[in-house]
């Protein structure tokens, strides 16, 4: 089985979705005349917008997993509800200790320099004043600013400012990092450097997941990718080929070639959902298995969240012991 | 097989435990995150002090410079035009201590109302337990008021007049403990203030009309008896907490008198139950700070 070649899981996303009620126009036309006279005092007709539908999946040490998408397709969402700093409409999330989110749009405090930005930052994830002095340390080391490190960081540029992001999340040690779409702004050594770092963290058994619209930098990068399409879970497998599928998916929309498009997308979404629930049998039928020897069966924390009944993801404690062992 | 589930099985009681992320903690493991996060509290205070007034000539010396003009506008309004101050002893004494004591709950409510909004780049960035950024604004007012207490306590002396002069005591001591009910207080109002702020954010627009009823309802420029004769509404008035600070404050230090037990009481109860009440209802609200709707 995988799970125990990838080590033990440390999030679980179960059946999670997320809605939003945003301010749009489009409902305008259909409305009376005294919601449109409302409109011109700055009233706005509010729709439903679903950023995620039932999305599971569960990661596990020692994977760095690739979320890949089209702008719109619930990313940024996605990572956002991992984090904690969103709360799912439906469904739950759970991880083995607090995810660390590396956002794009994070400017800290632009009056302070990038120095005092770190300081708060370490300490808004819990650290105390003994422990950050080796922190701060390492901050400075990994987004090797120089003497900007002391100016606001409201004087830094995309680049600069995603390198100080990083080096604050690295710093903190997360078991779980969340990056979205950092790598993009950094340069070429900036880049091998947190490259370097993901690796690190990775192999002392955490887990990264990296948020991006680019095919290539999933090849590159990660383990494992997700496919996310207007809110919805396409394709959860191998890096290389869930990215190589996206890329050629991409290729025919980007080319108006909207039939094969959808093609592969239906396929996929087949593909992935036949495959998870292949998986969820098998993890049900290791479960069953594996609780009939050891002395602690059925522990709830290694409750499989594969997007299935819920009754194939709970095994029977003692009455299953004879069917499966 | 059986090495195999072996293998398993060790694998499975090795694993740490999943927890629901997310989600509001128990009260319990929130105070004690909150606790936890003392340092970042007051990290977060010197950096809201070091943002606040710096765009201005003069920065944080505006702390004592408003409530000094402020002090003297009223003075020219209410004692040189009104001369509402005829039969009374001090009229600088008291108008000072109402101002510079009304200043602390006033800047409180004006900065933890718009908290949330303002700190949303931290709050969409990190986790940690909300209440931190509340605590901060008024940790940074706390902070503020020693330079205005200062002021307060060298203008006092100084200006008050040759028959009724300002003689430090003993009893000067007591008024730490009013101002720190007054704080205990602010603690609750900020906690109110923040989640309300939150989710009404237009709020910020009809704060300053709350407060303004709020300050000629406290007897910061003239005693309310001077205007109000009905026995059930000054019962009322008199309960007010802001009132009892400024009242109490003006016993100790113009009049060098104990305030009567009915005061302590009332104000006592005030200090304890509004931040208990705050605090739960921004615990309750834990989850909507960093949403974007």
């Amino acid at each position: 089985m995988p799970s125990s070649s990838r080590g033990h899981p440390t999030v679980a996303v179960d059946r999670v979705s997320r809605s939003f009620k945003v301010p749009s126009l489009e409902a305008l036309k259909d409305l009376g005349p005294a919601s449109r006279a409302l409109a011109r005092f700055g009233w706005r007709p509010t729709v439903k917008l679903q950023a995620l539908k039932k999305v599971s999946f569960t990661a596990h040490s020692g994977e760095s997993i690739g979320v890949i998408g089209i702008n719109g397709s619930g990313k940024s969402t996605l990572l956002r509800l991992i984090a904690g700093l969103d709360v799912p409409s439906r469904g739950t999330v759970k991880a083995t200790s607090q995810p660390v989110l590396l956002g794009v749009n994070a400017a800290l405090q632009p009056e302070l320099s990038g120095l005092a930005n770190a300081r708060l930052g370490l300490l808004a994830m819990g650290f105390s004043p003994e422990a950050l002095e080796e922190a701060m340390a390492m901050v400075i080391t990994q987004a090797n600013l120089g003497p900007a490190i002391h100016r606001p960081m409201k004087t830094y540029s995309a680049g600069m400012g995603s390198r100080l992001r990083f080096a604050i999340a690295a710093a903190s040690q997360p078991e779980i990092l969340l990056i979205d779409e950092a790598l993009a702004t950094g340069d070429e050594t900036s880049r091998n450097r947190a490259e370097e770092r993901m690796d690190q963290i990775r192999e002392q058994a955490g887990t990264v997941f990296l948020v991006t619209h680019s095919g290539q930098t999933v090849e590159q990068t990660c383990t494992r990718a997700i496919w996310l399409h207007h809110g919805e879970l396409v394709q959860d497998g191998p890096a290389k080929e869930t990215a190589t599928m996206y890329r050629w998916w991409a290729w025919n929309v980007a080319n108006g070639k909207h039939d094969v498009a959808d093609k592969i997308l239906r396929q996929e979404t087949a593909k992935g959902a036949a495959m998870a629930e292949a998986l969820a049998k098998a993890t049900t039928a290791d479960k069953s298995a594996r609780s009939g020897k050891p002395k602690k069966p059925g522990n709830p924390g290694q409750k499989p969240h594969r997007g299935t009944s819920p009754k194939s993801d709970r095994p029977g404690r003692g009455d299953e012991d004879g069917v499966t062992s | 097989m059986t090495s195999r589930n072996q293998q398993d099985a060790q694998v499975a009681t090795a694993a740490p435990r999943l927890r629901t992320i997310g989600r509001r903690p128990p009260l319990g493991s929130y105070l004690l995150d909150l606790w936890q996060r003392r340092h970042f509290i007051y990290a977060d205070s010197r950096a809201r002090a070091f943002s606040g007034n710096r765009d201005y000539i003069l920065g944080n010396l505006w702390l004592i410079g408003k409530p000094i003009l402020d002090g003297i506008t009223y003075y020219i309004i209410f004692a040189l035009i009104l001369q509402i101050d005829r039969g009374m002893d001090n009229f600088v004494g008291f108008l000072l201590i109402g101002i510079f004591m009304f200043s602390f709950t006033t800047r409180a409510t004006n900065s933890s109302v718009t908290a949330m909004i303002s700190s949303r780049n931290l709050l969409q960035s990190f986790s940690f337990p909300r209440a931190s950024i509340p605590l901060a604004v008024l940790t940074r007012e706390l902070l503020s008021m020693i330079p205005v207490l200062t002021t307060m306590f060298l203008l006092l002396i100084v200006l008050a007049p040759s028959d009724y002069p300002v003689v430090v005591t003993w009893k000067w001591s007591v008024f730490f403990l009013i101002f720190g009910l007054q704080t205990l207080f602010n603690t609750g109002v900020v906690l109110y203030c923040a989640r309300l702020g939150s989710a009404l954010p237009d709020l910020k627009f009809f704060l300053g009309f709350l407060t303004r009823m709020w300050f000629y309802g406290s007897g910061v420029i003239f005693p309310i008896t001077r205007f109000v004769q009905d026995e059930f509404w000054i019962a009322v008035l008199q309960s007010n907490p802001m009132y009892l600070v400024l009242d109490m404050s003006r016993d100790i230090l113009l009049f060098d008198a104990l305030p009567s037990a009915r005061s302590w009481m009332i104000l006592s109860a005030w200090a304890v139950v509004t931040p208990l009440m705050a605090f739960l209802y921004f615990w309750q609200g834990e989850e909507s700070y960093a949403q974007q709707q």
